[in-house]
C-alpha cells in the first residue's frame, strides 16, 4: 500500500469515528471536525477496538457464516414494491419472527438489521429499536444465580444487545420504559446492556440541552433558508438584520442553482451599520473568506466584509459630554477611583481586533458575486461607496478551505453528509485496494 | 480657606437667625441674596443631622394662614363642586368653562410675582393649594405644566424685558404655557436633541427646525420653551453645539401639532406632538444665556418637583374619605368591612403615607421659602419619589378595598390607579431621580472626604488606626447621639425612642457613604443598584425626619389629634429604621443579603436572549 493509500484509508476511520461520536453528542462541537489526515496517520482499527472492549463492534461481515447471512438478506429484500420505509422493515423484522419460530440466528439477524436501518430511513425511531430488542428470545439469557453474573452470561448476546443501544447513542435515541423492560426481561437486572441503558438514561438527559447555541436537527434544504440559519447562527446581536440580496435564479428539486446567479444572503446589525458609518474612508476595507461553518452534517462558507483595527494614534477617545444628562450626574468630581479589593476584573490579554461590518453566505465565492454584495449593502450603507473595497478571498484560511491540494479552486465542493462507519470504510478501502 | 468657610458660617448663621422673622412674616420669597445654608441632605450623607434646617417644622404666620385659606376655600368649592373629573376623563378634554373658571380664580398664575399680575403664592401656600387641584389629575397636569415648568423658566430665567412681555397674559391664563424638551429621541439625554436653531444671516432671528414629543398642553399653549441645539464658537475658537432656550410664540409661525395622544391616565389633558418648521425665533426670545439652555432646563425640572408630595396627600386623604364609607357599609358575614384586620391594615397603610408625603412636602416648602435661594432639588427629588410611589401603592390597596366593584368603570377608583401611574413616570423618573439624589449627595460627601480618603488610601496610619478604632466602637454597639433628643432636645420626649432610631440610622449612614467611596470613588457612578440603596436610605431618612419634626410641633403646639400623630410618626419610623438596617447591611461588602450578583447574571442572560429561557415545566428530555 502506497503512502497516499494509506491515509485515505486511515482518514476513513477517523472519519467514521468522529461519525459516531457526532451522533453520540448530539450537537456537540467536535462532530463538527472536519476530518484530518495527520491525525488519522496515527490511529489504527485495533486502536479503535481496544479502548472499547466491553462494547465490541458488530463482527466485520467477510467474518460471518455466509448462508445464515444471504437467508436474512432475503427477508429484506422481499419487500413488495422496493419500497424502503418503516413498515417494510417492521414487515421483515416481523417475518423474521414468523419464518424462525426458534429465533436461530436472531444475533446475526439483529446485526443485519442494525445495518440496514439507515437504508429504511428508521435509525432514528425508538419503536423500531425496541422492535428489534423484543427479536431476542425472553427469560434465557438471564443470570440465574451469582456466579452467571460474574461471568458474562451469554456474552455474544449481551455485546448484540449492546450494540443495538450504541447504535441508538449514535443516533440521538432515548431508550424509554418498553426499552427497560424488554432488556429486563431478556437480560436481567445485573447484565451489561442493562448498565449501558442506566449509562444512556443518566447522560443523555445531561448531554441533551448541553450546546448553548443548538442547531435543528433537519437542516432546511434551500441554500438561502440555509445560510439565514447559518448566518443568525453567528450573529450575536438579535437586532441583526438578514437581507437577501439575490435570489438563485433558477431553482430546480436538486436545490442547484444556475452558477451565474447564486444567492447571496447577508446580515447586518444596526451597531456594525452604525460602524460602518463612522468608519474613516481613508483606510480600506477588506471582503475576506471563504470561512467554514458546520451546521451538524453540513458546511457552509461565509465572508465577512472587516476592517484593520487601527492605530492607537488615531483612534478617537471617547470623551463624555459635558452637559449630557438633563437629571443626573453622569460622572462624579472625584480625584480617587475603585479600591483594590472591589476590582474584580481579572488580568486578561485581550487581542484586539479590527470591526466586522457584515457576513455574508453565497453560492458562489467568486470576487464578481461579492461585489454584488457589497453594492447591496450600498443601499442601507451610504458611507460604504467612498470606501475602498479590497477582495482578499480565500487567502487566510487555506487549510480551513481545501484540506488537500484544491487551492486553486475558490469553492471546494461542500463535503458529503457522514456516512455510516462501515460502509465508508469499506469504500475507502476498495478506492485504496484498487 | 479656613478662614473664608469661617466667614461663611457666621453668614450663614446670620441669615438663620433673620430668616426667622422675614420667612414667617414675608409671604413672598425674599429676594435678598446670603450665601447658601447647608442643604439638610447632603449633610445627612457625611452622618450629621442639620438641624437648624428642619427643626422646629416651618410654620406661618395667622396672617398668612388666614390668607390661605380664604383662597383655598373657594377653590375646593369649586373641585368639588362643579369639576367632574368622571366626565373629564371620558371625553378626554376639560371643559371650557372649567377652564376660564380655573383662570378666573387665578390659579394659571399661582407662582407668578404679583407685579407681573399673579398670585406671588410662597411654596408652601403653592403646595398647599397644589393639595385641592390635584382632586382632579388632568387640572393638576394642565396646570402644572403651565405654570411649574411652562412658564417656570422665564420667571427662573427671563429677563425684565421678557417678564414684563410675557408674564401678565400667562398669569391670567390668557396665554397657556408649554415646555417642548423631550424629543422622540431624546428623554433625558441633552447630546441626542435634533432640534436646531440656526441665527439668520441679519443676526435678528433664530430659525427653529424639529419636533418635540408628549408636549402637555402642546395644541393649547401659546407660549413655548423650546430647547434647541444652536452652534457656539468657542473660547478657542472652535465651534460647538450647545442647547440654548428660547421663548416661542404660536403666532411666529410654522408651529404645528401633531394628534392628541391616546393615554393610559390624565386623559383630560393635553399631549401632542409639537413640530416647528422654519419658525422664526426674534434674538431676544433667547431665554437666559445663548448656549445656556442646559442650566436653564435642569434648573426648571429641580424646582418643580416638591408640589407633588402635598398634591397626593391631598388626594390620598380625598381616597380615604372614600374607601372609609365604602368599608363601613359594606357588609359580609354580617359584619362591615372595617372590622376585618386586613382591611384595616390598609387604612393605616394610607394614613402613614399621606402623613409622611405630607410632612415631607411641608418642610421642604418651608426649606425652599427660606430666603437666599437654598437648593433643596434633592430634597424636592425625594419628596417626588416618595409620593409618587406612596401614590400607586396606596391607590392599589384602596381599589383592593373596593374589590370587584373597584375594577369597574364607573368606581372614580379606577380612574385615580390610572391617573396616579404617571406619577412614577414624569418630571423624572423615580429610577433617575434616585440617581440624582445619590449621586449629588455622594459627590458632596465625597469632596469633603477627599483629604481623608486620600490618606487612608496612602496608608496614613494615624487615620487608620483612627478609623479602625472607630469601626471597633461601632462594632461593639455605640449609642449614637447627634443631640436631637434630652433635655430642651429639638425632638419630642414623646417620639424620642423614633429620634434615636433616626440618629443611629444617619450615624451608619455616614459610615457606610464612606466606605462606599473608599470602595469605588468615582466609579460608583456605574453601580447604580448600591445608588439605588443609597437612595432608599436617605428618603426614609428625610421622611423619619420630617416626621419627627411635625410630630415634636404638634405636640408641643397643641394640635387636635396629636397623639395619632405620634402613632403615625412612630409607626413610619420604626419601619423606615428597619427597612434602612437592611438597606445598609446589603451596602456592605459580601453580604449575603445582597444578592446583586445574583440578579445582574439573570438578567443578562435574559437579555442575552430578549426572552425567558427556562424550559417549561412540562417539558423532558426524552
Amino acid at each position: 500500500m502506497s503512502w497516499a493509500q494509506a491515509s485515505l484509508l486511515a482518514r476513513g476511520l477517523c472519519r467514521g469515528w468522529g461519525g459516531i461520536c457526532g451522533a453520540a453528542l448530539t450537537g456537540a462541537p467536535f462532530s463538527q471536525v472536519p476530518p484530518q489526515a495527520p491525525r488519522g496517520l496515527h490511529c489504527s482499527t485495533a486502536a479503535h477496538h481496544s479502548d472499547s472492549s466491553l462494547v465490541p463492534r458488530p463482527p466485520e461481515p467477510p467474518r460471518r457464516p455466509a448462508k445464515a447471512l444471504a437467508l436474512h438478506e432475503e427477508l429484506f429484500r422481499q419487500a413488495p414494491d422496493g419500497a424502503r420505509d418503516k413498515a417494510s422493515f417492521v414487515q421483515a423484522v416481523q417475518k423474521f419472527g414468523q419464518h424462525n419460530v426458534h429465533r436461530r440466528g436472531h444475533v446475526d439477524f439483529i446485526y443485519l438489521a442494525l445495518r440496514k436501518m439507515r437504508e429504511y430511513g428508521v435509525e432514528r425511531d425508538l419503536a423500531v429499536y425496541n422492535l428489534l430488542l423484543d427479536v431476542f428470545p425472553k427469560e434465557v439469557f438471564r443470570p440465574r444465580s451469582v456466579l452467571h453474573s460474574i461471568f458474562i452470561h451469554y456474552p455474544r448476546q449481551q455485546e448484540c444487545g449492546i450494540a443495538v443501544l450504541e447504535q441508538m447513542e449514535n443516533h440521538g435515541v432515548m431508550p424509554n420504559k418498553e426499552t427497560e423492560f424488554l432488556l429486563l426481561q431478556i437480560f436481567g437486572r445485573k447484565s451489561y446492556p442493562m448498565l449501558k441503558f442506566v449509562r444512556m438514561k443518566l447522560w443523555f438527559s445531561r448531554f441533551k440541552n448541553i450546546n448553548p447555541f443548538p442547531v435543528p436537527r433537519d437542516l432546511p434544504q434551500d441554500p438561502v433558508e440555509l445560510a439565514r440559519l447559518g448566518l443568525r447562527h453567528m450573529e450575536p446581536d438579535l437586532s441583526a438584520r438578514v437581507t437577501i440580496y439575490q435570489m438563485p435564479s433558477s431553482k430546480d428539486l436538486t436545490g442547484v442553482a444556475d452558477p451565474t446567479e447564486p444567492h447571496i444572503v447577508g446580515i447586518q446589525s444596526p451597531d456594525q451599520q452604525a460602524a460602518l458609518a463612522r468608519h474613516n474612508p481613508a483606510r480600506p476595507i477588506f471582503v475576506e473568506g471563504p470561512f467554514s461553518l458546520w451546521l451538524r452534517d453540513k458546511c457552509v462558507y461565509y465572508h465577512i466584509l472587516r476592517a484593520d483595527l487601527l492605530p492607537p494614534e488615531e483612534r478617537e477617545v471617547e470623551e463624555t459630554p459635558e452637559e449630557w444628562n438633563l437629571y443626573y450626574p453622569m460622572q462624579l468630581d472625584l480625584d480617587y477611583g475603585r479600591s483594590g479589593w472591589d476590582d474584580y476584573e481579572f488580568d486578561i490579554d485581550e487581542v484586539e481586533e479590527g470591526p466586522v461590518f457584515a457576513i455574508c453566505m453565497a453560492g458562489a465565492h467568486d470576487q464578481a458575486t461579492l461585489a454584488k454584495w457589497i453594492q447591496g449593502l450600498q443601499e442601507t450603507n451610504p458611507a460604504l461607496a467612498e470606501i475602498p473595497v479590497v477582495f482578499r478571498l480565500a487567502g487566510s484560511t487555506g487549510e480551513l478551505l481545501a484540506p488537500s491540494s484544491g487551492l486553486e479552486e475558490p469553492s471546494p465542493p461542500p463535503p458529503e453528509g457522514q456516512e455510516d462507519e462501515e460502509d465508508s470504510q469499506q469504500q475507502r478501502q476498495q478506492q485504496g485496494q484498487s | 480657606m479656613s478662614g473664608c468657610e469661617l466667614f461663611l458660617r457666621t453668614a450663614a448663621a446670620a441669615a438663620r437667625s433673620c430668616r426667622a422673622l422675614v420667612a414667617f412674616t414675608a409671604s413672598h420669597r425674599a429676594l435678598r441674596t446670603s450665601p447658601p445654608s447647608r442643604a439638610f441632605a447632603k449633610e445627612l450623607f457625611l452622618g450629621k443631622i442639620e438641624k437648624k434646617e428642619v427643626f422646629p417644622f416651618p410654620e406661618v404666620g395667622q396672617e398668612e394662614l388666614n390668607e390661605i385659606n380664604q383662597f383655598v376655600a373657594p377653590v375646593e368649592k369649586f373641585f368639588t363642586e362643579e369639576v367632574d373629573s368622571q366626565k373629564i376623563d371620558r371625553e378626554g378634554k376639560i371643559p371650557h368653562e372649567t377652564l376660564e373658571k380655573l383662570k378666573s380664580l387665578g390659579l394659571f398664575g399661582m407662582q407668578v410675582p404679583e407685579e407681573y399680575g399673579g398670585l406671588g403664592l410662597s411654596n408652601t401656600m403653592y403646595a398647599r393649594l397644589g393639595e385641592i387641584i390635584s382632586l382632579d389629575a388632568s387640572i393638576a397636569v394642565t396646570l402644572a405644566a403651565h405654570q411649574a415648568i411652562g412658564l417656570k423658566g422665564i420667571i427662573l430665567a427671563g429677563s425684565e424685558a421678557q417678564k414684563a412681555k410675557y408674564l401678565p397674559k400667562l398669569a391670567s391664563g390668557e396665554h397657556i404655557a408649554a415646555f417642548c424638551l423631550t424629543e422622540p429621541a431624546s428623554g433625558s439625554d441633552a447630546a441626542s436633541i435634533q432640534t436646531r436653531a440656526t441665527l439668520s444671516e441679519d443676526k435678528k432671528h433664530y430659525v427653529l427646525n424639529g419636533s418635540k414629543v408628549w408636549i402637555t398642553n402642546g395644541a393649547r399653549a401659546n407660549i413655548f420653551t423650546v430647547f434647541a441645539k444652536t452652534s457656539i464658537v468657542d473660547s478657542d475658537n472652535s465651534v460647538k453645539d450647545k442647547i440654548t432656550a428660547f421663548i416661542v410664540e404660536r403666532d411666529f409661525g410654522g408651529v404645528t401639532n401633531g394628534k392628541p395622544e391616546d393615554k393610559l391616565g390624565i386623559r383630560g389633558s393635553d399631549t401632542c406632538e409639537v413640530h416647528f418648521e422654519n419658525t422664526r425665533v426674534p434674538v431676544e426670545n433667547v431665554l437666559g444665556e445663548v448656549g445656556g439652555g442646559f442650566k436653564v432646563a435642569m434648573n426648571i425640572l429641580n424646582s418643580g418637583r416638591f408640589s407633588m408630595g402635598s398634591a397626593v396627600a391631598g388626594m390620598l386623604k380625598k381616597l380615604i374619605e372614600m374607601t372609609t364609607e365604602y368599608a363601613c357599609v359594606r357588609k359580609q358575614f354580617n359584619r362591615s368591612l372595617s372590622e376585618f384586620g386586613l382591611i384595616q391594615e390598609k387604612f393605616a397603610l394610607m394614613a402613614q403615607k399621606a402623613y409622611v408625603m405630607e410632612s415631607m412636602a411641608y418642610l421642604t416648602a418651608g426649606m425652599l421659602d427660606q430666603p437666599g435661594f437654598p437648593d433643596c432639588s434633592i430634597e424636592a427629588a425625594m419628596v417626588k419619589v416618595f409620593s409618587s410611589e406612596g401614590a400607586w401603592q396606596c391607590v392599589s390597596e384602596a381599589l383592593q378595598v373596593f374589590g370587584g366593584s373597584g375594577y369597574m368603570k364607573d368606581c372614580p377608583l379606577e380612574r385615580i390607579l390610572r391617573d396616579t401611574r404617571i406619577l412614577l413616570i414624569f418630571e423624572g423618573t423615580n429610577e433617575i431621580l434616585r440617581m440624582y439624589i445619590a449621586l449629588t449627595g455622594l459627590q458632596h460627601a465625597g469632596r469633603i472626604l477627599t483629604a481623608r480618603i486620600n490618606e487612608l488610601k496612602r496608608g496614613n496610619v494615624t487615620t487608620i488606626m483612627e478609623t479602625v478604632g472607630q469601626r471597633l466602637r461601632d462594632s461593639l454597639g455605640r449609642t449614637v447621639d447627634l443631640g436631637l433628643t434630652g433635655k430642651l432636645g429639638a425632638v419630642h420626649p414623646t417620639v424620642a425612642d423614633s429620634a434615636n432610631k433616626l440618629e443611629e440610622n444617619v450615624y451608619y449612614f455616614g459610615r457606610t457613604v464612606e466606605t462606599l467611596l473608599l470602595r469605588f470613588g468615582k466609579t460608583i457612578v456605574e453601580e447604580q443598584m448600591v445608588l439605588k440603596r443609597v437612595a432608599n436610605i436617605l428618603i426614609n431618612l428625610y421622611g423619619m425626619t420630617a416626621v419627627l419634626s411635625r410630630a415634636s410641633r404638634s405636640i408641643r403646639v397643641g394640635l387636635r389629634n396629636h397623639d395619632h400623630e405620634v402613632l403615625l410618626a412612630n409607626m413610619f419610623c420604626t419601619e423606615a429604621y428597619y427597612q434602612n438596617l437592611f438597606s445598609l447591611s446589603q451596602l456592605d461588602k459580601y453580604a449575603p443579603e445582597n444578592l446583586d450578583e445574583q440578579i445582574k447574571k439573570v438578567s443578562q442572560q435574559i437579555l442575552e436572549k430578549r426572552a425567558y429561557i427556562c424550559a417549561h415545566p412540562l417539558d423532558r428530555t426524552s
